[in-house]
C-alpha cells in the first residue's frame, strides 16, 4: 500500500467557483432574496454568500476526505464521501483508459481531471477532481503502465510512453466537414424557405422567426467545432492517443486490441473532397449517460487514405475497401427505395463487411474475433420481396452492423456461416488478443455491385 | 411499367424460408407458457370489457353493452389465438457449435449464438413463472444486443441446458 493522496488542494476553490454562477441565477430567478428577511435582512448579496460559504466548506471536506492510493495488490483505490464513505477499488487489470480532461474553469488554474475508465462502472465515483495537469499526465502514464503489467518501483517516475503523431486534423477541414453534414445543410436550406414562405404570405413574425433560425445550425456546427478542435491521433504504446477540444480539452487512450468494430462514414457533400469519419465500438465502454466520455470518433474528418492508415492501426491487416461486397437484390428497392443502391455485405477470412445509408453512408467492420452474435430478422413486407436481414452483434458502442434487406435464403446461409466464423475466430485469436490470422470460409464474391469508394 | 413485373419475378423467392430448422428441428418450448401469457395478457381486456360492458348496460345503453360485449369477445379470442401461435413458433436448437432461438410469426427473428461467446447464463423464474412450474433461460455475450432468450422451459430442462450451455461455452472457449 502506498501513502495516501490527496486531489489539488485549490479543489475547493474551484468547486466554489463552479457553483457560483448557477447560484446566483438561481437565487434571482426563485427571487430567494426576498425570503431573507427572517435571516435578519440578509439581503440577496448575503444570501449567495452564505450558501457559497457553505458550498465551500462542504468542498473543502469532501476534499480532505477524498484520498487515493495502490493497495497491495498494485490496484488504484479511491477513498470519498463526506457522510457517505465511497471505497472504490480501480482494478488495473480491468482498465480501458484513463482520460485526462481539463474543463475550462480548471485550466485556468492550470488543474485537470483523471477519468480511469473500467469495463461496467460509471465513471463518476472513479473520478479525480482536479490534480495540477502535470500530475495528472504523470498518473495516467503511471496508470497505464502498471494496467499494462509492467509494476514501478514506488517513487520512481514512470516516464510518459513516446508517442507518434499519426494524424492531425485542420481547423479549416473540420469547420467545413462540420457545414457539409447533411443535418446542417438541412437547416441552412430551411431558413430560405420559411423566410420566402413568410415572405409570400405576409406573416413578417415568421419571417424574424425563420431568421432566428440561423442560431440552429451555428449552435450545432459551433459545438462540434468547439468539441473536436485540434484532433489529434498519436500512436503510443499504450494504444492509440486521441488529444482533442478547445474550451474542454480531452485526452483518451484506446488501448491495443481493444476496438471492437468500426464505421466509416463518408455524407453525402463530403463525396467531392474524398473525405471520411471513422467510429469505433471500444470493449467495456457501457453505460449510456457518459457516453461522449468514451473514445467513439477516432476521426472526426480525413481525406480517405489517412483514414485507411489509421484503419491499420486499429485492425491490423484489414483494409474493408479491398472487401468484395454483394449488393442487395433489386427487390430491396421496395423496402428501402432510397439507401438500396448503398445496401451490401462481404466477408474476408477476417472481418465481415456490411454498407448502408443514403445521405450519410456507412461501411461497417467487425472481425470475426469480434462477433458475439448473429441475429436474422424478417418482417412481413420483407417477407413477401423474398428478403431477410441479418445483424451482427458487438460491444455496445456507436457501431451497429447489419446486412439489411439481402435475399433470405442468402441471408440465412451468411447469418450460419458468420456465427461459424466467429466461433472459429474465437478458438484461433483467443481474448484479447487481435486476431490476425486468416480463419473460416470467406463468402463467394459476387462482383458486380454499384457504389464502392473511389 | 417495368418495376411491378420485376416485383412479380421476385415472388417465387417467397417459397425460401430463411427460418427453417436444420435436420435436428427446433425444440418447441412448453404449452404452458401459452397459460401464462394468456393469463398476463388477457386479464386487462377482460376486465375492460366487463367494465365497459355494466356501465354501458347500467348508464341504459344495453345496445352499446352488448357491442362491446361482442368487441370485447372477439379481442379476447383473437389474442387466445394469437399467443398460442407465437409460443408454438418459439423454438430452439442446440448444435455442435452453436445455440438457436427462432421466435415470431409476422415478425420473425432467428438469434445464432456461438457458444465460445457466451459470458453467462441465467435461469429465472417469475411468480407465474414458478406457479405453472417454467423458467425462463436467458445467454447473455459481451454484446447488449443479442437477445437470446428462451422462454417456457421446464425447471428441470432449463437446469439441464444451463449448465450444458455453460460446459459447451467453457469447453469452446478453453482451447484457446
Amino acid at each position: 500500500m502506498t501513502e495516501p493522496r490527496h486531489t489539488h488542494p485549490v479543489t475547493p476553490l474551484v468547486t466554489m467557483v463552479r457553483a457560483a454562477p448557477v447560484l446566483i441565477i438561481g437565487i434571482f430567478v426563485t427571487g430567494g432574496g426576498e425570503a431573507t428577511h427572517f435571516l435578519g435582512g440578509l439581503g440577496t448579496g448575503g444570501l449567495i454568500l452564505l450558501i457559497l460559504i457553505g458550498v465551500g466548506v462542504y468542498a473543502f471536506f469532501s476534499w480532505t476526505r477524498l484520498t487515493f492510493f495502490y493497495d497491495d495488490d498494485g490496484d488504484l483505490r479511491i477513498n470519498s464521501g463526506v457522510f457517505v464513505r465511497n471505497e472504490r477499488r480501480v482494478q488495473l487489470s480491468r482498465l480501458q483508459s484513463v482520460d485526462v480532461t481539463q474543463p475550462i474553469l480548471a485550466r485556468l488554474f492550470g488543474l485537470a481531471e483523471l477519468r480511469p475508465e473500467v469495463a461496467g462502472a460509471s465513471s463518476e465515483g472513479t473520478k479525480l477532481q482536479y490534480l495540477a495537469l502535470e500530475d495528472a499526465q504523470q498518473l495516467r502514464a503511471e496508470l497505464l503502465a502498471r494496467a499494462s503489467g509492467l509494476r514501478q518501483e514506488e517513487g520512481v517516475p514512470v516516464a510518459t510512453a513516446p508517442e507518434q503523431v499519426l494524424v492531425q486534423v485542420p481547423s479549416p477541414h473540420l469547420l467545413a466537414s462540420l457545414v457539409l453534414q447533411p443535418s446542417t445543410v438541412f437547416l441552412l436550406l430551411l431558413i430560405p424557405t420559411v423566410v420566402a414562405v413568410a415572405g409570400v404570405a405576409g406573416l413578417w413574425e415568421l419571417g424574424i422567426t425563420g431568421i432566428f433560425l440561423v442560431f440552429a445550425p451555428v449552435t450545432v456546427v459551433g459545438g462540434q467545432f468547439l468539441k473536436y478542435f485540434g484532433f489529434t491521433v498519436a500512436q503510443s504504446p499504450d494504444g492509440l492517443r486521441l488529444r482533442f477540444g478547445l474550451t474542454s480539452h480531452r485526452s483518451q487512450t484506446v488501448p491495443p486490441g481493444r476496438v471492437q468494430a468500426v464505421r466509416i462514414e463518408r455524407p453525402l457533400m463530403w463525396k467531392p473532397w474524398g473525405w471520411v469519419r471513422v467510429i469505433v465500438n471500444v470493449a467495456g465502454a457501457t453505460g449510456g449517460e457518459e457516453g461522449e466520455d468514451r473514445p467513439s470518433v477516432i476521426l472526426p474528418v480525413a481525406p480517405l487514405p489517412v483514414a485507411r492508415a489509421l484503419l491499420q492501426q486499429v485492425l491490423p491487416g484489414v483494409d474493408p475497401f479491398s472487401v468484395v461486397l454483394t449488393s442487395a437484390p433489386a427487390a430491396a428497392r421496395w423496402r428501402a427505395p432510397l439507401q438500396h443502391k448503398q445496401l451490401a455485405v462481404g466477408a474476408t477470412s477476417t472481418v465481415f463487411v456490411t454498407r448502408r445509408g443514403w445521405l450519410v453512408p456507412k461501411w461497417d467492420v467487425v472481425p470475426h474475433a469480434r462477433t458475439q452474435s448473429v441475429r436474422l430478422r424478417q418482417g412481413p413486407w420483407q417477407r413477401r420481396l423474398g428478403l431477410a436481414s441479418v445483424f451482427v452483434d458487438s460491444t455496445p458502442g456507436p457501431v451497429s452492423i447489419a446486412a439489411l434487406y439481402q435475399d433470405a435464403g442468402a441471408a440465412r446461409v451468411l447469418a450460419q456461416e458468420q456465427t461459424d466464423r466467429a466461433g472459429l475466430a474465437r478458438r484461433q485469436a483467443g481474448p484479447g488478443q487481435s486476431e490476425s490470422h486468416p480463419v473460416g470460409p470467406p463468402i463467394a464474391p459476387d462482383p458486380g455491385n454499384g457504389a464502392d469508394l473511389p | 411499367m417495368s418495376a411491378p413485373r420485376r416485383l412479380e419475378g421476385r415472388l417465387p423467392s417467397m417459397s425460401v424460408d430463411p427460418f427453417v430448422a436444420d435436420a435436428r428441428g427446433w425444440t418447441p418450448v412448453n404449452s404452458r407458457l401459452a397459460t401464462v401469457r394468456r393469463l398476463v395478457g388477457l386479464t386487462l381486456t377482460v376486465l375492460v370489457t366487463l367494465v365497459a360492458v355494466i356501465a354501458l348496460a347500467v348508464g341504459g345503453f344495453p345496445e352499446l353493452g352488448f357491442v362491446a360485449l361482442l368487441v370485447g369477445l372477439g379481442v379476447t379470442g383473437w389474442l387466445w389465438w394469437l399467443i398460442g401461435r407465437q409460443v408454438r413458433a418459439i423454438g430452439y436448437s442446440e448444435r455442435t457449435d452453436d445455440l438457436l432461438v427462432v421466435s415470431g410469426i409476422v415478425f420473425r427473428r432467428l438469434v445464432l449464438v456461438p457458444y465460445g461467446r457466451m459470458q453467462l447464463v441465467d435461469v429465472r423464474r417469475g411468480p407465474l413463472e414458478r406457479y405453472f412450474g417454467l423458467a425462463t433461460v436467458q445467454l447473455h455475450t459481451a454484446a447488449a444486443t443479442t437477445d437470446a432468450t428462451i422462454p417456457g422451459l421446464r425447471p428441470e430442462a432449463a437446469g439441464r441446458l444451463r449448465d450444458q450451455l455453460a460446459a459447451l461455452g467453457e469447453q469452446r472457449s478453453a482451447g484457446l
